[in-house]
């Protein structure tokens, strides 16, 4: 097993005793913003991007810290939704409907309990996943041309485009803002300045991480402003927080399940966390028939969805790692932070950087043993952070935002500039427009841009060249199939009382 | 997910037709700044004009959807709400227009105390959190991970 030994060595860099705390700190980051409704993991991942540019730490331990909030990020989320009913992020909704039925029943420990245990065995077993099938996809990749990218970019943008919920015209909008900022700078081909209002700072570009953190974590302050002032219910646990065998076996095939409806949602892009909870639940619930007591609190309602959304999370590094192309809003920031660090990831990366790929497969190992000792022993910890009020926590995060923002550029003129994207992205959700899509049209433009003229270079202003090859007719193939996946899925998951109209991952 | 239109079209879609039409005139704008970026030498058959004259394409095509189809309501916060974020609104901008003159502590502390108190914050203690969140910053920051934040013109003249 070729893949093995290189886990091996793997270990050899995640066992690294800073890489050890820093994942240990991005897992207890992630928890902490999983759980917390508001502030979520791609804020966190774009304020700590600067910090970790700062500090000059090499590249593979600023990805394990980053990467870590992400996976992390997909425990957190299911504490507040089982204890008080609302959800830390989007994959989270359908674990409320048995989760939180549970904590009513006086079983809230015994929810918690399932939903760690199946997030790490959601989260161990995608990581198998990972390891096997990223070569195979990198060694098939290797054939891309500019053309395939182009192609495959294009299919990214159209799979999330047709899950970002809302209306597809408003998403394709959404996308197109992404696109315009991206083009907002100098030409990288003819030198020309393009959308830069005779603004010097505008000469380089925007950066990722201003508009990343002015369109969703200020406009996330003006939203929470919005609300009347509900006061902070107050979270409540019931029953031990214990593990049993007895409940290890009666869920154990659902969480298998789940992890690899996630696992192979994970990888597609688009989709992810959100749509692998609510197939794998939707799953379970056909299955079991009558006998369940699904939508009443059953465990297994919990295990599935919690599964299934972390091996979503591994799943959907496999694109971005040996693709370069992310399906997500959250994908896409790692995707930018790479970039900012010198990796280009893509088919090479796995021949070129081994220390990254095998020392964050080996470091994920090492994240969700501690994310499951943080969420069983400890998780007592984490539901007391749910008491923090809102007037010192979200200024709090606000302050931290400012921080990073100033740092991208060290410059005020960011500040400025995350603020209107805050005002934007408060207007954008307020008129049901999709915020990921934006992001993504953002840090993939230039590529998408870049490989549209080498294509056209190469083959000298021919347009059939971009469908010209197999590879390149699937994957156009792929984009427009993308556009018509929301109307089977939601007969698939059809579920009483349940909104399922946000399939949306940020 | 909403049907395209259909069931939810509102009488009251005016603030949806509005906002397409502002996104059809930013889309407008976007082609004919687009059309402007002539290059004397093409160096790729391509040029810089190709994706963002599609950008305004898709920008106009999805206004003009909105202003024809309009279905979404949109609530607008009550005026207390409102207040709240306008407020906010101006303190982040304040806070950017400030910081490099004030200084990061000052600024900090200020900006994250008015944000306690839109939160709904007791006085002290929304002040106590700005000073001592801008000082834990600063030590974070400035001292362990020597990242430089503003010291502000106004102390150093």
């Amino acid at each position: 097993m070729d893949s093995l030994s290189h886990l091996i060595s793997g270990f050899g860099v995640a066992l690294r005793p800073f890489n050890m705390l820093l994942v240990v700190g991005g897992v207890g980051v992630g928890t902490f913003v999983g759980m917390l409704p508001g502030i979520g993991p791609i804020n966190a991942i774009a304020i700590l991007i600067p910090v970790t540019f700062a500090s000059g730490m090499p590249p593979e331990s600023a990805l394990i810290l980053l990467v870590g909030i992400y996976y992390g990020s997909q425990y957190g989320n299911s504490i507040s939704t089982i204890l008080l009913n609302v959800p830390g992020t989007a994959s989270a909704v359908v674990t409320a409907i048995d989760g939180h039925a549970m904590t009513r029943d006086g079983r809230g420990g015994q929810a918690l309990a399932v939903s760690a245990v199946a997030s790490f065995v959601g989260g161990t077993l995608s990581i198998f996943g990972l390891v096997l099938f990223a070569p195979v996809l990198a060694s098939w990749a290797i054939r891309f041309g500019p053309a395939e990218y182009f192609a495959l970019m294009v299919f990214a943008f159209s799979a999330l485009s047709s899950f970002a919920g809302a209306s597809l015209s408003r998403a394709a909008a959404s996308t197109a803002f992404g696109l315009w900022l991206a083009t907002i700078g100098l030409d990288p081909n003819s030198a020309i300045p393009r959308y830069t209002f005779g603004q010097i700072q505008l000469l380089d570009g925007m950066d990722f991480v201003v508009v990343t953190i002015g369109l969703f974590a200020v406009s996330e302050v003006f939203q929470l402003l919005e609300e009347s002032e509900a006061g902070q219910a107050a979270a409540t646990m019931s029953g031990r927080i214990s593990v049993s065998i007895r409940d290890l076996i009666a869920n154990g095939w659902t969480m298998l399940r789940g992890s690899a409806i996630g696992f192979l949602v994970g990888v597609l892009p688009g989709a992810g966390g959100t749509i692998a909870s609510f197939l794998a639940y939707s799953t379970e619930e056909r299955l079991t028939g009558p006998t369940g007591r699904f939508g009443q609190g059953d465990p297994r309602g919990v295990a599935a969805p919690e599964s299934a959304n972390n091996a979503a999370a591994t799943g959907a590094l496999i694109p971005l790692l040996t693709l370069g192309v992310p399906g997500s809003g959250t994908t896409a920031v790692l995707l930018g932070a790479l970039l900012g660090l010198g990796i280009t990831p893509g088919p090479l990366l796995l021949a070129e950087e081994p220390d990254l790929f095998w020392g964050l497969a080996a470091s994920m190992y090492v994240g969700n043993a501690f994310l499951l000792l943080m969420n069983l022993p400890l998780v007592g910890l984490f539901v007391r952070a749910l008491t923090i009020p809102r007037w010192v926590l979200i200024p709090s995060v606000s302050a931290l935002a400012f921080v990073a923002v100033y740092a991208v550029n060290t410059s005020a003129f960011d500040l400025v500039l995350m603020t209107l994207f805050g005002v934007a992205g408060y207007l954008m959700r307020k008129f049901d427009f999709p915020l990921a899509p934006v992001v993504l049209g953002l840090v993939l433009g230039p590529l998408m841009e870049k490989n549209l003229r080498r294509a056209m270079a190469l083959s000298g202003g021919d347009w059939t060249v971009l469908f010209d090859s197999p590879i390149a007719i699937t994957l156009w193939g792929l984009a427009l199939t993308s556009l018509m996946a929301p109307v089977l899925l939601r007969r698939w998951t059809d579920l009483p009382g349940v909104d399922a109209s946000d399939f949306g991952e940020s | 997910m909403r049907g395209e239109g259909a069931e939810e079209i509102h009488a009251s879609g005016r603030h949806d037709r509005i906002a397409g039409s502002i996104l059809a005139l930013i889309g407008l704008a976007t082609g004919l700044e687009a059309a402007t970026f002539d290059v004397r030498f093409m160096t790729d058959p391509v040029g810089p004009k190709a994706l963002p004259l599609l950008v305004a394409v898709i920008l106009f095509g999805a206004g003009a959807g909105m202003f024809t189809r309009p279905r979404t309501r949109v609530e607008l916060p009550p005026a207390a709400a409102a207040r709240r974020m306008v407020l906010a609104g101006l303190a982040f901008l304040v806070y950017g227009l400030l910081l490099p003159w004030l200084g990061f502590f000052l600024s900090t502390s200020l900006v994250v105390a008015v944000l306690g108190l839109l939160f709904g914050g007791p006085r002290r203690g929304s002040a106590l959190a700005g000073l001592s969140l801008a000082a834990t910053l600063w030590l974070l920051f400035v001292v362990l991970l020597s990242l430089p934040l503003p010291i502000g013109d106004l102390w150093i003249r």
